[in-house]
């Protein structure tokens, strides 16, 4: 068993396996981790909407021992990581970090909110510093106003089709999608 | 009962503080995505460079002959996840019996359906370990949370 204290860390490997067969294959697999968190809180989130949201988030900042302060306005829920555990275990480790570590969360995020109608966007500072900002927004035009002021947008996907990187479109279950 | 986070420690890793168990569906979906898609080479490069690179302190330790903080980081983390789990030790055998995994156990409460290569993730990251080193790491897996995963000393390493 490789210990939950330690899957970031796993994560961070499988990372790397994928972007040296070509950072595609990185991508799809945030797509997939994007699936994986619809199929898991897509329902919770559109029916209790930003007050989900950020009630999802408080259980993960306690239980991934987050220092962090979440916030939830009329118009938007905040996580402000002071200090990422996640990034921080993967620099905390005896292998080297993926230089895209930070973007899985965006990775997954992103399809997520989208597929319930909200809109995140991530100022993640720097990638190589474990703090950031999270912000999900009912209305999409908040959120372009926030980006505007990052001072390092994370948009994996986008930045993927500026880079020239196709998208690959792969079922996320082969074997079922054969039946 | 004694404290597993109270007691002095060679691990490189020892995380103390609340666990976050959820990662366990990731880890069984990521496992599932990779197999299907790539194969089990690339499922198991994940696994093997987490042995080598993530836990090296662990394979460096077992390249000089040293088992403890292999079985420190087992007692350690199936400790800490609540799992059900004895280690005995016979001669050059080191044996850990696990009757309930905390992993397949979190998986099975939360109704997800567990992947046929979930318990990949141990008997490669065992096997690797065991590379280059005079022991030999088997695991067994009996199913249903249930495994033997076993160091013994290689009679060709004396």
């Amino acid at each position: 068993m490789i210990p939950s204290d330690h899957f970031v860390r796993y994560y961070n490997e499988v990372f790397k396996v994928l972007q040296e067969m070509g950072e595609e294959h990185l991508v799809a697999y945030w797509q997939e981790l994007g699936r994986l968190q619809i199929t898991a809180l897509a329902e919770r989130f559109r029916a209790g909407g930003l007050q989900a949201v950020y009630d999802y988030w408080e259980r993960i900042r306690q239980e991934e021992n987050c220092l962090g302060t979440l916030t939830l306005t009329e118009d938007y829920f905040e996580f402000q990581m002071h200090r990422c555990p996640s990034l921080s275990k993967a620099q905390d480790n005896d292998a080297t970090a993926c230089d895209r570590y930070c973007d899985h969360c965006m990775g997954w995020v992103q399809p997520l909110m989208e597929e319930v109608g909200l809109h995140a966007a991530h100022d993640i500072h720097s990638r190589t510093e474990p703090h950031c900002c999270l912000r999900v927004y009912r209305s999409a035009g908040e959120a372009v106003e926030f980006e505007r002021e990052a001072r390092l947008l994370c948009r994996p996907y986008m930045e993927a089709e500026e880079r020239g990187i196709q998208l690959v479109k792969r079922p996320a279950n082969p074997e079922e999608s054969e039946e | 009962m004694n404290d597993p986070t109270d007691t002095p420690t060679r691990l490189r890793y020892r995380e103390t503080g609340k666990l976050h168990m959820d990662f366990h569906r990731t880890i069984n979906g990521t496992i599932g995505y990779l197999r299907k898609n790539f194969g089990r080479e690339v499922l198991d490069a994940g696994f093997r460079r987490t042995a080598h690179d993530v836990y090296r302190a662990i394979w460096d330790e077992l390249k000089a002959g040293d088992t403890r903080q292999l079985v420190e980081h087992w007692r350690y983390f199936f400790g800490r996840e609540g799992g059900e789990f004895e280690i005995t030790e016979d001669g050059d055998e080191i044996r850990l019996t696990v009757s309930r995994c905390p992993a397949i156990a979190y998986l099975q409460r939360e109704g997800i359906a567990i992947d046929p290569d979930f318990c990949r993730q141990t008997i490669v990251v065992n096997a690797a370990l065991a590379e280059e080193t005079p022991f030999e790491i088997t695991t067994e897996v009996l199913g249903n949370g249930r495994c033997v995963q076993t160091i013994r000393r290689r009679h060709d390493s004396e």
